[in-house]
C-alpha cells in the first residue's frame, strides 16, 4: 500500500509549503518571463521627477533577481498585491538604516523607496511616500520587471529613466 | 486619444504610491466616543440585568476601540516632529492615553474613564497649542 504522504505535491524546494504571492495571476500580467508585462503607465508621485503620473515605460520582465541600487523596479505591493513601482534602495545583504537602527536585507529581500521626498510629496498635496518605511523588505517573488524606457506620451520626454 | 496614442499606451497601471490624507483632524472624535464609554460605566453602576450587562460592555469594546483608531490618526498624520518643540512630551501623552484606551476596555471603573477624557483634553490642548483648529477644520470648530 502506497504511503499516502507521497501523494502530497511536491514543491521542490526546501519549504514544505508552495510559495503564493498576493494577487499574482496570468491574467493580471504579474508573470515574469517573455509573457510578463513589457509596459505599463504609472499612477501617483512618490517617483517624481524621474517618473511622473502619466508616463508610459517600457520594462524588462525577463529579471528574476532585484537589478543593481538605484534601478527602477516595478512590483507586486506587500499584502495588498497592488502593481507598483519604485526605487531599489539596498539589495539582499545591503544594510538599511531605519527606526534608530540597522537592518539587514535577507537573501531574497531589497529595501525600495519611492524618489520625492516628504516635502516635495507635501508641497504637491501628498501625504508620506508608501514604500519599505512602510512595509518592510519586500522579497523577489514580488518583483514583475525593471522599468528602464520612458517612451510616451509627451515625445520630449522619451529616453532612458535616470538609474544606476 | 488618437488610434495611434490608444494602441500605445500601456495597460497596465504602475502605482507610485502615497498617502492623500483629507488633512481634517479634531481630539473631539476621540473625545465623543471616550464620553460613549464613560456613560456606559456609569450606567452598568445602575443596572444588574445580565443581557443589559452584555450589551453594555459589547458596545463599550467597540467604543473604546474607536477612541485608539482617532488617537492613533492624530499621533501618525496630525502630528509632526517640528510639533515636539511646542509639546515635548508628546510620546509620552499618547503613549499613556492610548493605554488608559485599553484600560478602559477592560475595566467598569468610572474613575478609569474620567482618566482617560483628562487625557483627551491633555491631546486637545496640543492640538490647540500646534494651530490645529485654525489648520484642520473648514472653518475651525463650531461654537
Amino acid at each position: 500500500m502506497p504511503d499516502p504522504r507521497s501523494e502530497a505535491p511536491s514543491t521542490g524546494g526546501a519549504s514544505p509549503y508552495p510559495r503564493v504571492v498576493a494577487g499574482r495571476t496570468r491574467a493580471d500580467g504579474g508573470r515574469r518571463g517573455l509573457a510578463g508585462l513589457w509596459r505599463v503607465t504609472v499612477a501617483d508621485g512618490s517617483m517624481t521627477p524621474a517618473v511622473d503620473p502619466g508616463d508610459w515605460l517600457l520594462l524588462d520582465p525577463t529579471v528574476r533577481r532585484w537589478p543593481r541600487r538605484g534601478s527602477i523596479v516595478v512590483f507586486r505591493e506587500p499584502a495588498s498585491g497592488t502593481l507598483a513601482i519604485k526605487r531599489v534602495a539596498a539589495r539582499p545583504g545591503d544594510w538599511v538604516r531605519f527606526a534608530d537602527g540597522w537592518l539587514q536585507m535577507g537573501d531574497d529581500e531589497a529595501w525600495l523607496r519611492g524618489d520625492a521626498s516628504d516635502d516635495e510629496l507635501a508641497a504637491a498635496g501628498h501625504g508620506a511616500a508608501v514604500d519599505s518605511r512602510r512595509y518592510g523588505p519586500v522579497t523577489v517573488d514580488a518583483l514583475v520587471a525593471r522599468a528602464w524606457f520612458r517612451y510616451g506620451p509627451s515625445l520630449r520626454r522619451i529616453g532612458r529613466l535616470p538609474g544606476p | 486619444m488618437s488610434l495611434v496614442a490608444r494602441l500605445l499606451a500601456p495597460k497596465a497601471v504602475a502605482h507610485a504610491h502615497c498617502d492623500l490624507p483629507c488633512g481634517i483632524y479634531d481630539p473631539e472624535q476621540a473625545r465623543i466616543e471616550a464620553e460613549s464609554c464613560y456613560k456606559i460605566i456609569e450606567k452598568m453602576g445602575g443596572n444588574s440585568d445580565p443581557a443589559f450587562t452584555t450589551r453594555a460592555i459589547h458596545i463599550k469594546e467597540e467604543r473604546a476601540d474607536l477612541v485608539k483608531h482617532h488617537l492613533d490618526v492624530l499621533w501618525h498624520d496630525y502630528f509632526k516632529p517640528e510639533h515636539l518643540e511646542t509639546v515635548p512630551n508628546l510620546h509620552e501623552l499618547f503613549w499613556n492615553a492610548t493605554k488608559q484606551v485599553s484600560k478602559v476596555k477592560a475595566s467598569t471603573d468610572i474613575a478609569d474613564a474620567q482618566k482617560l477624557l483628562d487625557l483627551i483634553n491633555e491631546v486637545d490642548a496640543a492640538w490647540k497649542a500646534t494651530g490645529g483648529e485654525g489648520k484642520t477644520r473648514v472653518a475651525g470648530r463650531p461654537s
